[in-house]
Order: C-alpha cells, then structure tokens, then sequence
C-alpha cells in the first residue's frame, strides 16, 4: 500500500509518517517548501511544494489534488486538525469519496475505528474508492523507527480557482496548563455552584499535584475556564494516572474523555450518578463537604 | 437574500441504549434535529434578521425524516420553507452522498446567497459534509466558523482554529460550517410555533431529486459500545464525617 501524509504541523507530520509504516510499505510525505533535513528521514519520499506568499494552508488543496492524480496513492492520511479536515473533505469531493476522520484506529486492511453517537459507541468502517482519505491523531498508530530514503521531489504550485481572503490572523493565548501531559487530573462540573468555588478546587489540586480541567457545560455554557480545558469526545481526551470528577454527573460525551485513567475518583452527592459507575473510588457526598475535608487532611 | 441552512436529522443522544451484546439499539430514540444543526439554523435566522431575506431549511435522509413534528420544530426556528429528500435509499448513506445529495436540493432551489450547515453531526460527527457540499458546488467552503457578519456579496467570517483566530473574507455564495459558540438557538415562542404551522415543506424522492442511484463510498463493518473498563466501584456512601474520613483513607494510598 502506497500511503501519501499531510499535516499542519511538522511534529505531528513525522509521528504519522513514522506511524504509517505500520500500515504501508511506501510512505512519501506531502510538505509545504520543503528545506529541513529532517523530513526525509522519515518518508521513502517528501513531496515539496513551494510556498506561497499569503496563502492559507487551504491553498495547496488543488495542489494536492494533482499530486494525488498523478501518483495514486492508496491512502492519504491527515492531522486531525480543522484545515486538515476542510482540505481532506474538498480533496474528497474531487475524488468520489469519503474521509473517515478521527480515527483512533487504522488497520493493514484500511478499517478504521472512530467515535460515533457523543462517544457511546465505536464505528469501524471502510472506504471502498481506490483512494481511501483519513484524518487521524499522532498518537494513534504508533511509530516504527525505520527510516525512509528520503529523495525530495518538487511539485509544481497550482493556483486554486476561489480564493479566501485572510484579513486577520491571531495567535490563540496560550495555555499555561498541558493537560494531556499532566499524572492527575481534577475534572470539575455544574456540580461547583459558582465561579469563586473554583479556587476551592484550584487549592485541592495543589495539594495532590494535579491540574484541572471540566465538563463543557463549565467552559461552554458557564464560560468558568477556557474551553482548551474541557474534557469529553469533543474536547480533550485524556488518559491520566488519576482522574477525580468532582461534581461531574459522567454523561458518556465527557466520560470517553477520561476513562482511560488508571484510577477514576468520583465525588457527587447523587448516588445515581453514572460516574459511579466507572470509579474506583467514589464518595457519595456534597462537594462543598468533602473537598474542605480533603483539603484539611491532605495537606 | 436566501440563505439554505442544511440540518440533519439524527436519533436523541441521550435515548440511545447499549445492548448486552455492546450493540446500540434506537428502539427508545426519537428523530430529532442535530445540536449543531440547531446553531446552523439560528445562525441563518439572525443573518437574515439583520440583513432582510428569507432562510430556508434543508435536509436528506431516510423517509423517516419527513416527520411533522421535526418540521414544525425547524419552521418554528426561522426558516420560511423546507425542501426534504425523504427516501429509504438514503438511509445511513456516507457524507460524500450527503453532500451529493444536498447538492441537488441546492441547484432545485437554484436562486441561494449563502449555504450553512453545522459543523459536524451529533451522531457521527465527521465534519465533512460542508467542506465536500462546497467543493461540489464550485463554491468557497470553509468550517470552523463562530462569528458571520455579511457586506456586499461578501461574508467577514470568523474562524476558531487549534492555536489561531482568523478573520476571512468569503466571496458569496459560499459554504460555510458553524461552530456551537456562533450563538445559542433561540427557544421558539407560541407565536413562532403557531406561525410554523402554516409554512411551506416539500417533500422529494430519490428520484425527483436527481439522486435515485448514488453509490456509497463507506461500508460500515460494525457498530459497537466500547468495552467498559473494569473499575473497583468502591463508593461510600454519606457524607459524615466518618464517611469522608474512610474515602480518605482509601484515596490516599492512590495519591501518595
Ligand atoms: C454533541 C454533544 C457533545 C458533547 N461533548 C461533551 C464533551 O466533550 N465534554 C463534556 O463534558 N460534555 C459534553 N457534552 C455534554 C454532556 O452531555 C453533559 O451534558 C455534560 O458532560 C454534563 O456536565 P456536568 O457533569 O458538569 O453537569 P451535570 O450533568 O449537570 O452534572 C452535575 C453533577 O453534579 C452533581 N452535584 C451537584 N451539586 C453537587 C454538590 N454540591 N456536591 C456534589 N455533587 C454535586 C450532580 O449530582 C450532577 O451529577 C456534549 C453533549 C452533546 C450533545
């Protein structure tokens, strides 16, 4: 299988050409002015386009399109990021097909695996064109070492017929917690009354070393904390040492979330609540109790 | 001004039950409208409350989809008039035969400024079908959109990406997928829902749309609940002071 990749980000490009070895015995890269040395160790080939002054990255997509229709690949896999996506769709447009996108697993065989229904159920499907389009995480295939020969090839720009006028560009604040990377997590939900009770929470998590992160209605509809820091199937999906929901009812959008946590900790005053359901430990009780109780004796 | 605002209909989340065997059953779900869809038609709505037009909603699917109830719910949102294609062979179809299919509805209402859909399904979410209904169409197409604001032919849109905010200006007509933070959908008053009564839906086959024969790209192999991890479940119950110190005692060995 001859698996062509595109990313947005030049990390997350060498993850998935490492990655897509496990899926094809010809990797050959797509990238945007090619210069660094380091891309080619990883593809059997790197595709370079040169860059353009004051294009998007949606730009390329007609580009793209002609590599792909010139060389064939079996398979062309994205970054799941939001251009990705807009560029995979229109590429998909153009070649009959359908992108699976979101994949948290790709097989030899091209069955992929992604999260369907708010995360309540796992859809394996498969592409029946002879390209098949898939945006998956870095993660997700995980890398073999085996280096590529790495022969650069230019490709020739072309230019798209409707263009998108970029009249701003800002970068987001960055966030100064990686909740990805963080060993515990303290997810907080409706459960907090208001705002200020955070630095209960915020105080509770300097004791036992976590960060914090919440359920969206507490980024979303509260607007308490960026919505970079909510967790559930469509924000972050985490997988820490320990979890602690507190005042998290565990809706099953937030809970594939987080349970993939090694150890889930629950407190919630309603015993019905489904978080229970997927804790190791769990109290029954109202926050506003507990986690002074905590603070006081974890100290 | 027409602004088509594509909504899709789509089982109640919150009804779906898991089988013993891990498969999901419908039984007990309802047909209603996609939430981000629910963004999509307000969106429309308040665009052309500010610039005069008329909106107007369209969907595909299985014949399912032309329920009374669901119309009404859309009519009561904003949109005039509905333009369905309800037909059995556009159950569970892929997003490249959505995007074929909404296609055809767009070129029947023919006269249209502006396209809309949500940024991905509530049930499958693949984010797809805007980008491909743009590309299809040889119109502009772009997602991630949380603010729309519209000046002569053009659309100054902005986008909310991984680390950037951008602000793009679209000429029209275009495809453009909304985000949930564009707005909150309004909840129809009385008056609204009364209104929607009297409004117009058409309904198409397969067939009158031009679309009798799309073949899928996408075979779904299986659809699965996923395995449950096996958790200890140790749960006190209370809050007593007694309680709080035993879950204490238990969590501490985790936090050491
Ligand atoms: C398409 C879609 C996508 C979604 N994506 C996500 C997502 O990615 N992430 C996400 O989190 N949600 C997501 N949701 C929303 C999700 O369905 C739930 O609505 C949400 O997770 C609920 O948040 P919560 O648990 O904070 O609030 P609630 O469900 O309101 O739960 C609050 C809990 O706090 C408890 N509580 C209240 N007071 C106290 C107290 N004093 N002490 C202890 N416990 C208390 C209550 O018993 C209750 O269980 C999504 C929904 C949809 C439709």
């Amino acid at each position: 299988m001859k698996v062509f990749v595109f990313a947005e980000n030049q990390k997350a490009l060498l993850e998935l050409c490492c990655g897509a070895r496990q899926i094809g015995e010809r990797i050959e890269a797509i990238v945007i002015n090619s210069q660094d040395d380091k891309d080619t160790e990883v593809a059997d080939k790197v595709w370079s386009i040169p860059q353009q002054d004051n294009a998007m990255l949606e730009d390329y997509t007609e580009t793209i399109a002609a590599l792909l229709e010139r060389e064939k690949p079996d398979l062309l896999i994205f970054e799941p990021t939001k251009r990705c996506k807009l560029i995979a769709g229109r590429l998909a447009a153009m070649a009959g097909t359908s992108v699976m996108t979101d994949l948290i697993e790709l097989t030899k065989e091209g069955e992929g695996s992604h999260l369907v229904y708010g995360g309540a159920a796992i859809r394996k499907e498969k592409l029946n064109t002879s390209l098949a389009i898939a945006t998956i995480g870095p993660g997700v295939l995980q890398g073999s070492k085996e280096t590529g020969k790495g022969e650069i090839e230019l490709f020739p720009f072309v230019e798209p017929i409707r263009k998108i006028k970029v009249l701003n560009k800002e970068q987001k604040p960055k966030l100064s917690v990686n909740l990805p990377s963080a060993k515990r997590v303290i997810g907080v939900g409706r459960g907090i009354a208001k705002e200020e009770d955070l630095g209960m929470i915020r105080q509770l998590a300097d004791v036992i070393n976590a960060e914090v992160g919440c359920s969206r209605p507490i980024a979303e509809a509260e607007r308490w904390m960026p919505k970079e820091t909510y967790i559930g199937v469509s924000g972050l999906m985490l997988a820490p040492e320990v979890y602690m929901a507190i005042g998290i009812s565990g809706q099953v959008q937030h809970t594939v979330g987080m349970n993939r946590s090694k150890v889930v900790i629950a407190i919630n005053k309603d015993k019905n609540a489904p978080i229970f359901g997927q804790a190791d430990y769990g109290i029954v009780g109202d926050l506003y109790k507990v986690v002074p109780a905590l603070l006081d004796q974890l100290k | 001004m027409n602004i088509i605002t594509c909504f899709k209909v789509v089982p109640e989340e919150q009804d779906i039950t898991v089988k013993p065997n891990r498969d999901i059953s419908f039984e007990k779900a309802p047909m209603t409208i996609s939430a981000y869809d629910l963004n999509c038609i307000e969106a429309g709505t308040q665009l052309a409350e500010a610039n005069g037009g008329n909106v107007i909603g369209i969907s595909v699917g299985a014949k399912k989809i032309d329920d009374s109830k669901l119309k009404k719910n859309v009519l009561s949102r904003g949109p005039e008039s509905i333009f369905m294609v309800a037909d059995d062979k556009l159950e569970n179809i892929d997003t490249y035969q959505t995007a074929n299919a909404l296609k055809a509805v767009a070129e029947k209402i023919k006269d249209y400024d502006l396209i809309l859909c949500g940024e991905g399904s509530a049930d499958l979410y693949a984010q797809q079908v805007g980008p491909q209904l743009g590309q299809l169409l040889s119109l502009p197409a772009i997602n991630s959109v949380s603010k729309i604001t519209l000046a002569d032919g053009k659309a100054i849109v902005e986008r909310t990406l991984e680390n950037e905010l951008e602000t793009l200006e679209i000429s029209l007509p275009a495809v453009i997928s909304v985000t949930s933070d564009i707005n909150l959908p309004r909840i129809p008053s009385m008056k609204q829902i009364l209104a929607a009564g009297k409004k117009s839906a058409t309904i198409w086959s397969a067939e009158d749309a031009g679309i009798g024969n799309l073949s899928a790209t996408l075979g779904v192999i299986e659809t699965k609940a996923p395995e449950q991890m096996d958790r200890k479940k140790d749960i006190v119950q209370g809050d007593s002071e007694e309680a709080i110190k035993s879950f204490i005692t238990k969590i501490q060995e985790v936090l050491k």
